[in-house]
Parts: C-alpha cells; sequence; structure tokens
C-alpha cells in the first residue's frame, strides 16, 4: 500500500516536474521572440559557456579520439583492417560519441553552473531586484543563457570533434604510420553529409536542453543554500537525461530522413 | 559593460574558429561529392542497378570524376541513372564510353565504373546517353560460382578414384611409385651407363690414336698394312667396333629421351603409356650396353696382344715412363 | 499627525488577501503611506509582511484587494505602465540582494538601463548615490569584496538611484552589529530628510523602530492589528502588542 502510494506519489512529482518545465520552455519561446534584446548579456554568457569551457572540451576530445583510436586498434588489426581506423573512428566520432559526450561535460559544467547561479540569485533575492528595477529577470537571466547555450553547444561540439579527430590522426600517425593526409583524405572520403548535418543539428537540441534544465532547476529554487546545491544537481541529472532522450530521438529522425 | 570588449574578441575568435570547422568540413564532403565544382551532366540507362543509391561515386578508368544524382524508372526494364561529372574530366570521355555497375570491394558501397573504348569516338556533350553493360551482381557471381563448385566436386572426386587406384593397384606407375627395388635398379642401371659411356669415349680415343701411330710413325705398322689379309682383319674389327659404338649412341639417346619424358611428361594416361615404353626400353637398352662394352673390352684386350701392336704399346709405356723421369 | 491625515496617501492598501493553500497570511490587510514618512511595519516572522510588500511591487499577485501606488491602482497597469510606477520605488532587499557578478558601479547602473533618458547622465548619478551612502571609493570593487554594512549601503545607494518617491526597506538591519545597524538607521534617516521621501520599514527590530519611526503598524494574524506612533503602541497593554516589546 504505501510502496503503490509512494510510487503514484513519485510519479505525480515528475508529471508536474515535466509539465512546469514545458510551461517554462514555451515562456522561453514567447520572450524570446519579444523585445527587449539583451544582446550583451546574451554575449557575455556565450563568452562565459563558450571560451569558458574550451580548455574542458579541448582536453576531453583530444584524448576521446585518443583513446577510442587505442582502444579500436587490436580488434581491427585482427581483422587486418587498420586501413578502416580513419573512416570508422571519423564517423563515430562525428556522428554520435563526440556530440553525446561533449554535451554531457557541457551538461555537468554550464547546467550545473547556470542551475547554481541562478538558484542563488533566487534564494538571495537578486532575481527579485531584478524585477523591481524593472528588468525582466526570465528575459535578462533565462532567454540570453538558453539562447547562449543552444547556439554555443554545436560550436564546442565541431570544435572538440576536431580535436578528437586530430587525436585520433596522431595515434595512427604514432602506431599505425599513417600520414595526416593520408589520415585527412581517409575521414572526408567516408564522412558524408549525412554524418554531419544531422549531428550538428541534434547539438543545438543539446544545447537548448542543456540551458533550459539549467534555467529551469535555478529560476525555481527553493530558499535556502540546500536549494541552491539541489538544483544544481538535480540540473545536471535532468540535463544529462534529457541529453540521451533527445539523442534517441535524434538518430531515429535522422534515420528517416537521411537513411543512415 | 566596457570591461567585456576584450571578451567579445575572443568569443568572436572562438565563433569564427568553430564555424570555420564546420564550413571546411562541410566544403570538403561537398567537394568529395562535386557540389562545388562545375560539373555535366550524362545518363545511362540499366536493367538491374544492384542497389545504387544516390551520391555513389562514379569512376572513370579508377579515377573518381562524379556522383549519381538520380535513379529513376523509365519502364518496368529501364532504369535511367543521371550522372553528374567533373567539368574537367568532359575533354576524356568519348562518346563510345561505357558504363557498367559494379561493387568498389568485396563489402563496398556500389560504383558506376565508366570504361573508355580504343576505338576513336569524338569527345561526350553534356546531357548526352552512353552505352552500360550489364556486369554480373555478386548474386549471379555466386551463383555461377555455385556451378563451379558442383564441377570442382566431381572433379576431384574422380582424381580421388584415380589416386586411389595408383596407390592400391599393380600397373606399372604404381610399381613405379611405391616399389624401392625398382627405383634403386633404375639408380645403379643409370650409374652403370654413365661408366660404360665413358670408358667407350676413352676406348675409341686410344683406338684413333692407335690408327693415327700406324699410318704415319710406324713403318713397320705401315708395311703389316699394307698385307692385304691383316688388313682385311683389321677393317672388320675396325667396322665392328664402328658398329657397336653407334648402337651404343642411339641407345644412349633413347634412354636420354625417355628420361626426359618421364619427367616432363603430362597427363596421367600419357604418363602410363609411356612408362611401360620406358621400363622395356631402359631393360633392353641395359642389356644392350652391358653387352657392347664387355665385347669393346674384349676387342681391345685382344688388340693389345696382337703382335702387331705389341711395340706400339710398349713404345707408349716408355715414353710415359721417360716423362715420369724427366718430371 | 492630524496634519497629514488629510494629505492623499502615495501607498493605498485595501482588503488585501493572500492565502498559500489553506495557510491564509494576508486576510484583509488595510495599510496608507503617506507622503515623507516613516512608516514601521513590525510582526512576527511568517506573519506575511514580505508578502503584503512583495504584492506592492508586483512580485506577488494579491488574492483579493488593491493596491493603489502614487493614486494608481497597479492591478489595472500593464506592464510597461507598472514598470515606469516601480521606478517611484525604491526596494531595500533584506540580504542586499547585489547582483554578484557586476561590480559596484554596474550594480548601480542597473536600475538605470530601462530609462534611456538616464544614460548620459549615468556617471553622475551613479557616484551622487554612492556619495550618499559614503562609499564612493567602493565604485569598482565586486560585490563579494564588501562586508555586510558595506553591502547594505550600496543596495541602499541602489534603492535611491532613480530618486523614488517610496523607498521600501526590508528589514534594514538584519544581519549587522549593533554598530552598523545604528549606522545604517541614521543613514535611511538622512535620506528620508534629503530626498523627503516616503519610507515603508519593515523590521522586527525594536531599536529600529523608535529611532526612525514616524508612525507605527502591528501586522499580526493577516490584519492591521494596532496602529500608532512608538509611543502609543509601547504603551499598549495588549498581550499580543507587548509581546513585540519585551
Amino acid at each position: 500500500m504505501t510502496i503503490s502510494h509512494k510510487i503514484a506519489q513519485k510519479t505525480k512529482t515528475f508529471l508536474i516536474e515535466i509539465g512546469e518545465l514545458s510551461f517554462f520552455a514555451s515562456r522561453y519561446f514567447k520572450e524570446l521572440f519579444s523585445k527587449p534584446f539583451e544582446f550583451n548579456e546574451l554575449l557575455l554568457q556565450c563568452y562565459k559557456m563558450g571560451n569558458k569551457s574550451l580548455l574542458l572540451v579541448g582536453v576531453t576530445g583530444f584524448i576521446l579520439g585518443l583513446v577510442f583510436t587505442l582502444q579500436s586498434r587490436p580488434t581491427l588489426m585482427e581483422f587486418g583492417a587498420e586501413s578502416w581506423m580513419p573512416s570508422m573512428v571519423s564517423i563515430s566520432i562525428v556522428r554520435e560519441l563526440g556530440p553525446v559526450i561533449i554535451a554531457l561535460i557541457c551538461a555537468g559544467k554550464l547546467s550545473s553552473g547556470i542551475g547554481a547561479e541562478l538558484g542563488s540569485m533566487r534564494v538571495t533575492e537578486q532575481i527579485d531586484a531584478m524585477e523591481v528595477s524593472g528588468t525582466n529577470p526570465f528575459k535578462y537571466l533565462v532567454v540570453t543563457r538558453i539562447l547562449a547555450a543552444t547556439l554555443i553547444l554545436p560550436l564546442l561540439i565541431i570544435f572538440g570533434d576536431t580535436i578528437a579527430l586530430v587525436g585520433s590522426a596522431l595515434i595512427e600517425n604514432l602506431k599505425g604510420d599513417v600520414s595526416f593526409q593520408l589520415y585527412y583524405n581517409k575521414v572526408f572520403n567516408a564522412l558524408k553529409f549525412s554524418d554531419i548535418i544531422p549531428a550538428t543539428i541534434k547539438s543545438f537540441f543539446f544545447g537548448f536542453a542543456i540551458g533550459l534544465v539549467g534555467c529551469f532547476k535555478g529560476y525555481n529554487c527553493k530558499k535556502g543554500t540546500v536549494g541552491v546545491g539541489e538544483a544544481s544537481n538535480s540540473a545536471v541529472v535532468y540535463a544529462s537525461m534529457l541529453l540521451f532522450v533527445i539523442d534517441f530521438i535524434a538518430v531515429f529522425i535522422s534515420d528517416i530522413f537521411f537513411e543512415i | 559593460m566596457k570591461k567585456s570588449n576584450s571578451h567579445k574578441i575572443k568569443l568572436g575568435l572562438f565563433i569564427i574558429i568553430s564555424s570555420l570547422f564546420l564550413i571546411i568540413a562541410l566544403y570538403f564532403i561537398g567537394n568529395r561529392q562535386n557540389l562545388f565544382s562545375k560539373n555535366f551532366k550524362i545518363s545511362a540507362v540499366f536493367n538491374n542497378v544492384n542497389g545504387l543509391i544516390l551520391g555513389n561515386n562514379v569512376r572513370y578508368s579508377g579515377i573518381n570524376v562524379g556522383t549519381v544524382k538520380n535513379i529513376h524508372m523509365i519502364n518496368d526494364t529501364t532504369i535511367c541513372v543521371d550522372m553528374h561529372i567533373d567539368y574537367k574530366f568532359l575533354k576524356h570521355l568519348k562518346k563510345n564510353a561505357v558504363a557498367g555497375i559494379s561493387s568498389d570491394g568485396l563489402v563496398g558501397s556500389m560504383v558506376i565504373n565508366i570504361a573508355p573504348e580504343k576505338e576513336f569516338a569524338p569527345p561526350l556533350n553534356p546531357g548526352d546517353t552512353i552505352k552500360s553493360y550489364s556486369k554480373i551482381s555478386t548474386n549471379d557471381m555466386l551463383e555461377t560460382l555455385n556451378t563451379t563448385n558442383d564441377n570442382i566436386s566431381l572433379l576431384t572426386s574422380d582424381l580421388l578414384k584415380i589416386t586411389t587406384s595408383i596407390k592400391t593397384g599393380d600397373g606399372t606407375l604404381s610399381m613405379l611409385i611405391n616399389d624401392p627395388e625398382m627405383a634403386t635398379n633404375l639408380k645403379t642401371t643409370v650409374k652403370n651407363l654413365k661408366t660404360a659411356s665413358s670408358s667407350a669415349s676413352n676406348s675409341l680415343n686410344e683406338f684413333n690414336k692407335i690408327i693415327k701411330s700406324i699410318n704415319y710413325n710406324e713403318s713397320m705398322a705401315a708395311v703389316l698394312l699394307s698385307d692385304s689379309v691383316t688388313a682385311l682383319q683389321m677393317k672388320s674389327i675396325i667396322t665392328n667396333l664402328d658398329k657397336s659404338s653407334t648402337g651404343m649412341d642411339a641407345s644412349v639417346s633413347t634412354i636420354n629421351e625417355l628420361l626426359k619424358s618421364l619427367k616432363t611428361s603430362e597427363g596421367s594416361l600419357n604418363y602410363i603409356i609411356k612408362d611401360t615404353l620406358l621400363v622395356k626400353n631402359i631393360d633392353e637398352t641395359v642389356k644392350n650396353i652391358k653387352d657392347g662394352s664387355l665385347k669393346l673390352n674384349e676387342n681391345l684386350e685382344a688388340l693389345k696382344h696382337n703382335f702387331l701392336f705389341r711395340g706400339y704399346f710398349k713404345k707408349i709405356e716408355r715414353q710415359k715412363a721417360k716423362e715420369a723421369k724427366k718430371e | 499627525m492630524n496634519k497629514i491625515t488629510n494629505i492623499k496617501p502615495v501607498l493605498k492598501i485595501q482588503n488585501l488577501k493572500k492565502s498559500f493553500g489553506n495557510n491564509h497570511v494576508l486576510n484583509g490587510f488595510n495599510m496608507n503611506l503617506f507622503e515623507a514618512e516613516n512608516l514601521v511595519l513590525m510582526g512576527k516572522s511568517g506573519s506575511g509582511k514580505s508578502v503584503m510588500i512583495k504584492c506592492v511591487v508586483g512580485l506577488m499577485q494579491p488574492d483579493t484587494g488593491t493596491i493603489e501606488i502614487m493614486g494608481k491602482d497597479i492591478s489595472k497597469l500593464n506592464q510597461k505602465e507598472f514598470n515606469n510606477l516601480r521606478s517611484e520605488i525604491g526596494f531595500l532587499f533584506q540580504g542586499s540582494a547585489l547582483y554578484d557578478s557586476m561590480t559596484v558601479r554596474e550594480n548601480l547602473e542597473f536600475p538605470l538601463r530601462k530609462f534611456p533618458e538616464y544614460a548620459s547622465k549615468s556617471e553622475k548619478l551613479v557616484s551622487e548615490a554612492l556619495e550618499n551612502v559614503g562609499l564612493s571609493s567602493a565604485i569598482d570593487l565586486m560585490p563579494e569584496e564588501l562586508s555586510g554594512g558595506m553591502k547594505r549601503r550600496i543596495a541602499l545607494a541602489r534603492a535611491i538611484i532613480l530618486r523614488p518617491k517610496i523607498i521600501i526597506y526590508d528589514e534594514p538591519t538584519t544581519g549587522l552589529d549593533p554598530i552598523t545597524s545604528k549606522e545604517i538607521i541614521q543613514l535611511m534617516k538622512g535620506i528620508q530628510q534629503q530626498f523627503k521621501t516616503s519610507s515603508l520599514i519593515i523590521t522586527h527590530d525594536v531599536d529600529c523602530a523608535r529611532v526612525i519611526s514616524n508612525r507605527m503598524i502591528l501586522l499580526i494574524d493577516g490584519i492591521n492589528y494596532m496602529e500608532g506612533t512608538f509611543n502609543d503602541l509601547s504603551a499598549s497593554k495588549d498581550k499580543k502588542v507587548q509581546e513585540f516589546f519585551k
């Protein structure tokens, strides 16, 4: 009895959360297209999210390419198919690994950052102060952050993918005597628009999800410092989950349109 | 926010670099698909395109020259494939070029191969339709391969029968293969033959010398030769010798031939036929040679003991002794 | 106080009701704030003081009741008109609520950004506001570099930068040591005298109330329980009132 009650309660909370998130998202779209545009704040957020994540994304991407190549080599060598390494690595990185892993890293960095920042602003009444001084805090804080995340994440993913391929090429060059030119040739022979375009479109949604969940959790933060921690923590969890859901849907859709 | 000018520059730099990566990637991928280079359209009509899809490569003599842009059915058995070919290859493509669909490697995707013909033809114009040939698909190939496989299995089973019968049967060939005694006999025979022929050539040499010395050096011998009786005898001896040496020559060459054919014979049937002859021949030859060489030895011995030649032989011995002393 | 009761109030609250589920926080609260007076609103924690002022500045929507600021019913205004009206109200938040990511200067410029007419003289306004609170040197510091008292002063400077007619202080002395509290109270007094603003001060600091109040309201059980000067209330025999002055 109590267990079923708990499950019902949890389901209810979950559904309420989903509903609130949807309202939050619809409010975002409504406010996104209404004046005034907080352009300077948008640029500042782009800078904070983009440039400040470059090192993280670069290192992650480099190691991703390096490790992925190193780990796949023995298996492919068993088949005598080392020459397929560049194609395999580039396709899997560009299509799936790069976007998902970099988005997850960014969910950890950006979502929690936004959640904590907005949460503490909510708790210390800074959001109220903003509203009282006549500035729409949703526009100033939420719209700019979600938009910045949506715009910046694809760029970060492209940046990360490129570095990952450099890492992979390095390993191939050191271990397999594949020149950088040959690697590059093979990569671009293997890649198609149907690899790069769905991945890029998908990464916009990833960015939107990261920004949306971070802002939602932070903006609706409960009072107290515990609330801030909770906001940033659950922002990461929800954002990561949402990323996989989006990825799942994206694969289905790109399957229909691009015949992978 | 005045302090954010440097931020803006850095942000701009990041955005430009990342966008450049994307644009470069898109450009190169597009380039591979001939999206940006000037190109022209040609068509070919096939009965079966074997799973060709839009974007597959088009090759001319092995070079990627374009991509498949459109595939549409004209009627139930004809499919028209439009290809975009890079403009710079236009002057090399002739009107009589032939297009075929094949797969790129065993597991690769399909490609259109355009092959040039040897005869002269005017260059292709944009929009032309070129000839095509239906290359066998992997399926057809596998079917053919299946028939081939059946044939091979029949062949191998026959071969197996033959080889077992060779092994277990008691034909000459099996004797030759299985009997170790035969092999040793053959070896000794050949060895004997060698010795015999070398001794025969030695004797002939010596005989030549004798003849020479008879004619020019020894007056005694010359006188003797004028004696008709002795001369007649001598003649008969020499004719005999001659005969035996030619016989020997012939037999040696026959052996050689046989040995050669034994070595290089082709086909099992051929082998067997030749083989019986070989064995017989070898047997006879060996016998002949043995006889011949025995007779020759006898002849020589007789010569030595003949009083006419005794002096000559002694003289030779003396000369040999002198030379030994000198040295 | 009789002489000012005839004057039109700058802030008039009538029959304000607000409840959260079964928790009825405000049960028909009435209040008038007159020009150039310091009105202290006292009440226990959770008595609805914060809810009341949030309703006034539009951070919350009341269930029923009317709020008139400078004679305008805020429920009948659109967002733009309300935002303009908001510039007539300065708000000093309990925890100062300075924007962490901005410098003091940017914090003070923030309320000005909605008004293009101030753009040219923002430099002057900022330095004047800082002079008023005696912290001109802190202009390029970040909030985290300031002490609690300094933050409160900067927040006050931010509240007065638009020269509002009404300033609402939400617990202005909470979390400050007694000396700093006194400084802040003196500052509030000084500003009130200098700009002739009406101040609504929410506090449960009796010392603060005694020093600054012209008039006091006790908010108990969601209604205007008792109204009068500090001396009137402190002399009251009512048990609930007595609790505040122990």
